[in-house]
């Protein structure tokens, strides 16, 4: 190719970070149909793809939140940039406590965020990707209703993922955009849609959701 | 003042993937030494963004420059009345194209970064994200419109929005010389070619560019253009579409 223009140097300034959040269930009835280990798989999926980007690798920010136990949400190590993101392997038993798990995503975007803007540092609306596959055993609504109002103000912006027979109803309540349901146990289309959404640099309008891709990989359609 | 303007576009890396052509846009006139150019980003989550900056681009000069005939005014009031005034036009004529395809003008959303120069000055004017920016000859830095955004940045202001006119930004550019440099940046190209601080072009971008636009004419620099947006450092540092105008006052 000719007309190569010499001695070009590039900055590299694009720092603005795409914080994700995943809440992700691990009672008991997770156990069943081996789906903790699609789980895990799943999140092994997203590692791989999104440190195979890489701006993502750079630009991503990521949070594992579990809950399980007893009634007990669990933070799964510190905030990672997603080119040094690990998947961690969890392990499923025992309720369901989304109420308190989603609370401590909220707070924890709110902390990553305030800590981000002292450091100068920009960043796209953060997601939180909420999965689950039954329904809460703790105090919901008054954090649902949160979740809404801050993706209202365009703080944040949920996606709130059913498997199986989840509480759809419940979930949807957690999203101005409702809930939708994993079809089948797709968990690594899920994780690859995921990575792609990091990786879309997809810009909205004020007050509009980011546009993000088809879901038509993973999520059931309504009938 | 005579102009040589360079233009190039590429597809970032995210609409490569996917497909999807490349959503910057950009549009130029030279008439009587007066410069009225334009570069337009074109919204993602829009039907018709990446075609809302293409009519944007190529009709706003025109009607810039229609507004201008003696070239722009020192005072700011005058200069932002009439980019106000041709701007609505072209809202208008894209509002029409819309309503014939059953769309409505938010379907073509899209940024703008736009400037009107002569050898006294001038004008960027702006709404959303991007970058202006000026040097002058002998590489002293000049004016720097930055973008603007809502509290993140993947949310910012667009000429379709309603709110459009509140968000349309002047910024002053001194005369620029023999030499000197005027740029419109996507914000896709800002990343790599502006400076850490946002204070102006980041030298060691901008110094061989222009090294080597002087010994081409505007076909052969256009493709070197193309070329350096669509290289792989520049794909690696930002996935967006990529334009980037630079007119060099001659």
């Amino acid at each position: 190719m000719s007309h190569v223009i010499p001695d070009v140097a590039l900055i590299d300034n694009s720092d603005e970070r795409a914080l994700l959040v995943l809440v992700l269930d691990c009672s008991g009835s997770m156990l069943d149909e081996g789906k903790i280990e699609l789980l895990n798989d799943g999140l092994k999926t997203l590692e791989v793809e999104l440190k195979a980007d890489p701006v993502a690798a750079r630009c991503g920010r990521v949070l594992v939140i579990s809950f399980g136990g007893d009634n007990s949400v669990e933070r799964m190590g510190e905030w990672t940039d997603a080119m040094d993101f690990t998947a961690p392997t969890l392990h499923a038993g025992g309720m369901t406590p989304l109420g308190s798990a989603m609370r401590g995503a909220l707070d924890e975007i709110e902390e990553q965020k305030s800590q981000m803007r002292a450091a100068g540092v920009t960043y796209k609306r953060p997601i939180i990707m909420l999965l689950s596959d039954g329904e809460p055993t703790d105090d919901w609504r008054m954090v649902a209703d949160e979740c809404r109002n801050a993706e209202t103000a365009h703080r944040v912006n949920v996606m709130a993922i059913g498997i199986g027979q989840a509480n759809r109803d419940i979930l949807g309540a957690f999203s101005n955009k409702g809930a939708l349901n994993l079809a089948g146990l797709r968990f690594k289309e899920l994780f690859i849609w995921l990575s792609r959404s990091i990786r879309a640099v997809s810009r909205a309008p004020t007050g509009a959701t980011v546009q993000l891709n088809p879901v038509d990989s993973w999520a059931q359609m309504q009938t | 003042m005579a102009w040589k303007v360079f233009f190039a576009t590429a597809t970032g890396r995210t609409h490569q993937q996917d497909g999807v052509p490349c959503q910057d846009s950009g549009g130029y006139l030279v008439r009587d030494g007066i410069l009225v150019a334009s570069v337009c980003d074109g919204a993602g989550s829009a039907r018709a963004g990446g075609e809302g900056a293409g009519l944007f681009a190529a009709l706003l000069p025109e009607r810039v420059a229609a507004q201008f005939p003696s070239g722009p005014p020192a005072l700011e009031d005058e200069a932002r009345a009439a980019l106000a005034r041709a701007l609505g036009e072209v809202r208008d004529g894209v509002a029409t194209q819309a309503a014939g395809r059953d769309l409505v003008l938010a379907d073509f959303a899209c940024t703008l970064i736009g400037c009107i120069a002569s050898g006294e000055g001038g004008w960027f004017f702006h709404v959303g994200d991007g970058y202006g920016a000026s040097r002058g000859r002998g590489g002293e830095p000049g004016a720097i419109s930055r973008p603007e955004n809502g509290e993140f940045a993947d949310e910012t202001y667009f000429v379709t929005d309603e709110a459009w006119a509140d968000h349309l930004r002047l910024t002053p550019i001194s005369p620029p010389g023999r030499g000197g440099v005027i740029g419109l940046l996507s914000d896709g190209v800002a990343p790599f070619a502006i400076d850490r601080a946002r204070s102006g072009f980041f030298a060691p971008f901008l110094d061989p560019v222009l090294a080597y636009l002087a010994g081409v004419d505007e076909a052969a620099g256009n493709e070197a253009l193309a070329h350096l947006l669509a290289g792989e450092r520049a794909l690696e540092i930002s996935a967006d579409d990529k334009a980037l105008l630079l007119a060099i006052a001659t």
